[in-house]
C-alpha cells in the first residue's frame, strides 16, 4: 500500500517539462485564443465545467453544508449500525435523502460534507503549493539564468540536490518528526521546498536562450537596465512556460497531498482530507465500497481534469508559437 | 516498574490479541475437545516483545510464557473465574505464609525438569527471581522488586551477587521475606518473573534469542520479527502438571502480517489457516462474520482492561472537580464505541475497574440516557465552575486510526459546551513516554489499563495514589494526590484477607471517581475468529482475554 502511494506521490510530483518546441519564445500568445478554443473542445469543456463545481464547492462549503444538513464534524449514529462494527445502515454506503453521497462507517458523518470540505483543503494547499513554486522557481530560475557565474552555480546545485533527494521519503520523515502545529500551512512548505526546481530548470534554460535574443540585445543596446530587461523584455516571454508549468503542476500537488494525507502524515484528523477519507477506507472496502469509491472518484476526476486542461492549454501554446 | 504497566496497556489497545473472558456463549466449533498432536498456527501482527521472563509483561507474552515456562503458581486453566484462580504450578501449593505474611514459603514438586535435563531447584528459581533487580533485564513484571526485601543497591545476581532475603534452605524449598505483609503474596509468584533460570544463565540478551524452557514446549526456530516455532520439550513431565493440557506437538507463529491479511485469511479459512488462531478482527471485519458458518467459528469475550481518558487534575481548568464532573457527563460514550468499532468490539465502561476485577461493584456515577451524554447537566456544572463559555483543552491521543478516531468522538461531544479540545497526536512508538512524563503531558489523554492479576490492588493503587507520580515513567496520569485517597489505599494494603481487600477496591473505585480524575469510556472486547480444525478454545480471563494456549489444540490432527 505504501509503496504504491509513494510511487504514485513521487511521479505526480514530476510535472513532465514542456516540449522542445516550447522554449523558442515566439510572439506572445493570445490571451483569447485559449479560452475559445478550450470551450469548442468538449472534454476539455467538460474537464472545466467539473473543475468548476470543485473550486464552487470549496468555495462556498459552509453554505452548501448548510443546505444539505450535515456539516463535516457531525456525527450521526442513527446512520450506522453499531452492532456490525459500525458499517452503515442501507445499502451503497447509507445514501439517502439527508446524506446524498452516504456516510462514513463507525460514526456517520456524512461523506458529502466531507468531499465539500475535502475539496477546500485540496484546492487550498494544491494552490498555495503552486503559488510558492511558482514564485521560487521564477525567481531563482530566472536569477540564474540571467546573471548566470557564481549565482547560477550556486541555484543549479541546490536544484540538482533537491532533484535527486528522494523527495516523498524525505516529505514522510518531515512531516512525521515536526509537531502537528499548523499542518496545512506545514504542507505547502514541504510540497514546495521539493517542487519548484522542476519549474526552476525550465525557466531558467529558457531565460538562458531569451537572454541571447536580439530584442533583448536591442533593448540593452538602447540602455536598458537590468531590471527593465527581466520585467519588460524576458518575464513576458516566458508567461506561456510558466502558465503550462504550473497548470500541470497543480494536479501533482492535490495528489501529492493526498498521498501524505493516506500515508497519515497530511492533514490531522478531524479535518476532511480526500487522501485520508480513502486510506480509512481501505479496510472498508469489502463492506462498504461507496466509502472508497466517492472519495477515489472525485480525486480521480479532479486530477484528471486538471491534467487534460493543462494538456491542452500546453498543445495550444505550443501551436500558437510556432504560428 | 512503570515500563511493564504501561506495556502492558499499550499493548491492550493496539488490539494485537489479548485474552477474553468466558462469559461469552461460545460455538459449539471451539469448544469442541481438542485431540493431541499437530501443528496449531498463530497468525499475527505483532511479534512478541520479549522472550525472556523477566523483560517480557504484556497480555500476549504472558500467554504464550505458559507454553515454554513454568512460574511457582500459575493461573488456572479454564474459562471464567476458574481461570484467574491462582493454582499451584511449580511449587506443591499457593504458599505458607508466616510471621504474619511478612515471610511466605513455597515447596517445589518432584520430577520437573529444564529442557537440558538438569533438574528445577529452588537455588534456579532464586536465580530467576534476582534477575529481577538487574536495571538492564528486570523491565518486566514489578512486583517481585516492589515486595520482596532488597538492599537499595541491589543489582541483581550478575551485577551484585546473591540476594540474602531470599532464602533456599534445601534443593526443594525457597523462603520468600518481605518488606511488609502481602496477604496476595500466592498471586505475585504466578508472574513472569517467577521463572526459573539455571543458575548462572540468562544474563543480558541471551534468553532473548534463546530461551530455557521448564514448560511443555522448547524454541525449535526464532527470526525475531518473522516466525516462532515451538516444539515439544521431552523433559516436561504432565504427571508434574496439573494446568497445561499441551496439545498440539508444535505452534508455529508468523508475525509482521498486515491485520487486514490476517482477517481475509481467517475468514476464508484455506489450507493450514483451519489450524490456525489470530486476534481480534477489525471492526470493518465484524460485518461480514454474520454468516451462520462464521459464527461458529467466532469468539468474543471482554479483555479485562479499561479504556479511559484521563485528566490531569494539575492543569486549569480541569483542576476544578465540577469541571472534570461535567466533562464526564457530557462525554458520549456510544460515539466513542462506534469510533473503536461498535458493540460487538467494546462495552461502555462506566467504572475504572473492569468486570473482571474480583469485587468490583457495577454503578454509573455520571449517567446519561442511553450514555450519549448528559449535555444540559454538564453545562450547569460548568456555569457552576464560571466557565459558561466554554474553554480550550489539549487531548494527547496515540497516531492510530482508532485511538484518533476516539478522541474526534470526545471533541464533537465536547463542542456543545463550547469546550475546543484540540487533538494532539503522538507517535504509537513514544506515546506511553511522552503522556508519562509529568512535564510533557497536556491535559487530558486517551490510554488503557489492564490489571496484572484481576484484583484492585493492580489498579486503582498504580493509577490513582498520588505518592507514586514520577516525572518520568508516571502512571499516574491524572496526577490526583487526594489524602483521602491515599490514605484509603494505605487501609485496604494492610488488610490480610484478600476477598475484604477486593471488595474495599470497590467501594475505592467510587471514591475516585466522585472526583473525576477520569473518564473511563471502553471495556474493549476480543472478537476473533479461529480456524474450523481448532478445539479446546476459550478465551482467558487472565490473558487480556486470548485464547488459552495451554489448553488449545486441533480437533484432528491429521487433516
Amino acid at each position: 500500500m505504501t509503496t504504491t502511494a509513494g510511487g504514485t506521490g513521487a511521479a505526480l510530483l514530476e510535472v513532465p517539462e514542456v516540449g522542445p518546441s516550447a522554449p523558442a519564445g515566439g510572439p506572445p500568445t493570445s490571451g483569447r485564443r485559449i479560452p475559445t478554443t478550450i470551450t469548442g473542445d468538449k472534454g476539455a469543456l467538460a474537464c472545466l465545467v467539473f473543475l468548476a463545481i470543485v473550486v464552487l464547492m470549496a468555495v462556498a462549503a459552509p453554505l452548501i453544508t448548510k443546505l444539505s444538513g450535515w456539516g463535516p464534524y457531525q456525527f450521526d449514529s442513527a446512520a450506522i449500525n453499531s452492532d456490525l462494527g459500525g458499517v452503515p445502515h442501507g445499502s451503497l454506503g447509507g445514501i439517502s435523502g439527508s446524506h446524498w453521497f452516504g456516510v462514513e462507517p463507525q460514526n456517520g458523518r456524512d461523506l458529502f460534507a466531507r468531499i465539500v470540505y475535502g475539496a477546500r483543503v485540496s484546492i487550498t494547499i494544491s494552490l498555495s503549493a503552486t503559488l510558492l513554486t511558482g514564485i521560487l522557481g521564477v525567481v531563482l530560475g530566472m536569477l540564474a539564468g540571467f546573471y548566470r557565474g557564481w549565482v547560477d552555480q550556486v541555484i543549479s546545485r541546490l536544484m540538482d540536490f533537491l532533484m535527486a533527494f528522494p523527495a516523498l521519503i524525505f516529505m514522510i520523515a518531515i512531516l512525521s518528526s515536526l509537531p502537528s502545529g499548523n499542518r496545512p500551512v506545514l504542507l505547502v512548505v514541504v510540497i514546495s521546498v521539493f517542487g519548484w526546481p522542476y519549474l526552476a530548470r525550465v525557466i531558467r534554460g529558457q531565460t538562458m536562450t531569451l537572454a541571447n535574443r536580439e530584442f533583448v540585445e536591442a533593448a540593452r543596446a538602447s540602455g536598458a537596465k537590468d531590471t527593465q530587461v527581466v520585467f519588460r523584455e524576458i518575464l513576458p516571454n516566458l508567461r506561456g512556460s510558466i502558465v503550462v508549468m504550473t497548470t500541470l503542476a497543480i494536479p501533482g500537488f492535490i495528489g501529492t497531498e493526498a498521498g501524505l494525507s493516506f500515508l497519515g502524515v497530511g492533514v490531522s484528523p478531524p479535518t476532511a482530507s480526500w487522501g485520508q477519507m480513502i486510506a480509512s477506507s481501505v479496510s472498508w472496502y469489502s463492506v462498504d465500497p461507496m466509502f472508497f469509491a466517492i472519495p477515489g472518484a472525485f480525486l480521480f476526476l479532479t486530477v484528471l481534469s486538471l491534467t487534460v486542461l493543462g494538456d491542452k492549454i500546453r498543445t495550444l501554446i505550443d501551436q500558437g508559437e510556432a504560428a | 516498574m512503570l515500563v511493564g504497566l504501561v506495556a502492558t496497556a499499550a499493548l491492550t489497545l493496539s488490539a494485537c490479541g489479548g485474552g477474553t473472558s468466558g462469559t461469552s456463549g461460545q460455538s459449539a466449533g471451539p469448544d469442541a475437545k481438542a485431540g493431541q498432536g499437530g501443528t496449531l498456527q498463530v497468525l499475527a501482527n505483532a511479534a512478541f516483545s520479549h522472550l525472556d521472563p523477566a523483560r517480557g509483561f504484556d497480555g500476549g507474552v504472558n500467554n504464550f510464557y505458559r507454553l515454554i515456562y513454568r512460574t511457582l503458581t500459575t493461573q488456572g486453566a479454564a474459562p471464567g473465574a476458574e481461570g484467574t484462580k491462582i493454582v499451584p504450578d511449580l511449587a506443591t501449593d499457593t504458599g505458607k505464609p508466616s510471621d504474619g505474611g511478612k515471610t511466605w514459603t513455597f515447596t517445589l514438586k518432584d520430577g520437573v525438569f529444564f529442557e537440558t535435563g538438569a533438574p528445577i531447584t529452588s537455588a534456579d528459581v532464586k536465580w530467576g527471581v534476582e534477575r529481577a533487580w538487574d536495571p538492564e533485564i528486570g523491565i518486566g513484571s514489578p512486583y517481585a522488586k516492589q515486595l520482596i526485601e532488597a538492599p537499595a543497591s541491589y543489582q541483581g545476581p550478575f551485577k551484585s551477587g546473591d540476594l540474602a532475603t531470599i532464602a533456599t534452605p534445601d534443593a526443594k524449598t525457597i523462603v520468600f521475606h518481605l518488606k511488609k505483609a502481602f496477604a496476595d503474596f500466592g498471586s505475585v509468584v504466578a508472574q513472569n518473573t517467577f521463572t526459573p533460570v539455571p543458575k548462572g544463565q540468562g544474563a543480558g540478551n541471551q534468553l532473548d534469542s534463546k530461551p530455557i524452557s521448564s514448560g511443555p514446549y522448547k524454541l525449535a526456530d526464532y527470526k525475531p520479527g518473522a516466525s516462532l516455532k515451538l516444539v515439544r520439550n521431552d523433559k516436561w513431565d504432565k504427571k508434574t502438571d496439573d494446568v497445561r493440557t499441551a496439545n498440539p506437538d508444535a505452534f508455529q507463529w508468523t508475525f509482521g502480517l498486515d491485520p487486514a491479511t490476517i482477517d481475509e485469511r481467517m475468514l476464508a479459512g484455506q489450507g493450514t489457516d483451519a489450524d490456525a488462531i489470530a486476534g481480534t478482527v477489525q471492526a470493518a471485519t465484524v460485518a461480514r462474520m454474520q454468516t451462520p458458518q462464521l459464527k461458529q467459528r467466532t469468539m468474543t469475550g471482554i479483555n479485562g482492561c479499561t479504556t479511559y481518558m484521563g485528566l490531569n487534575t494539575t492543569k486549569k481548568p480541569l483542576d476544578n472537580v465540577k469541571v472534570r464532573q461535567a466533562i464526564n457527563l457530557a462525554v458520549n460514550k456510544q460515539t466513542v464505541r462506534d469510533a473503536d468499532g461498535g458493540s460487538a468490539l467494546a462495552e461502555i465502561g462506566n467504572t475504572i475497574q473492569p468486570p473482571t476485577i474480583t469485587g468490583r461493584v457495577d454503578y454509573d456515577p455520571y449517567p446519561s440516557p442511553d450514555n450519549k451524554g448528559d449535555i444540559e447537566g454538564a453545562r450547569k456544572l460548568l456555569t457552576e465552575a464560571g466557565l459558561a463559555n466554554g474553554f480550550t483543552m489539549t487531548l494527547d491521543t496515540r497516531a492510530q486510526p482508532k485511538m484518533q478516531a476516539m478522541a474526534v468522538a470526545i471533541q464533537q461531544a465536547l463542542e456543545p459546551l463550547k469546550v475546543t479540545v484540540k487533538i494532539n497526536t503522538i507517535d504509537t512508538a513514544t506515546y506511553y513516554e511522552v503522556i508519562g512524563t509529568t512535564s510533557q503531558q497536556h491535559d487530558a489523554a486517551i490510554t488503557g489499563w489492564c490489571p496484572d492479576w484481576p484484583s484492585g490492588a493492580t489498579f486503582l493503587p498504580p493509577l490513582f495514589d498520588g505518592r507514586n507520580i514520577t516525572p518520568k515513567g508516571n502512571t499516574n496520569l491524572s496526577q490526583l494526590n487526594d489524602p483521602g485517597v491515599n490514605a484509603k489505599i494505605d487501609e485496604i494494603a494492610k488488610l490480610t484477607d484478600v476477598n475484604a481487600a477486593n471488595a474495599a477496591y470497590g467501594e475505592l473505585d467510587k471514591q475516585i471517581m466522585a472526583l473525576a480524575p477520569v473518564v473511563p469510556l471502553l471495556y474493549e472486547k476480543v472478537l476473533m475468529l479461529v480456524g474450523s480444525n481448532i478445539g479446546g478454545a476459550y478465551l482467558h480471563d487472565g490473558f487480556s482475554g486470548g485464547i488459552d494456549l495451554v489448553s488449545v489444540g486441533l480437533k484432528d490432527a491429521g487433516k
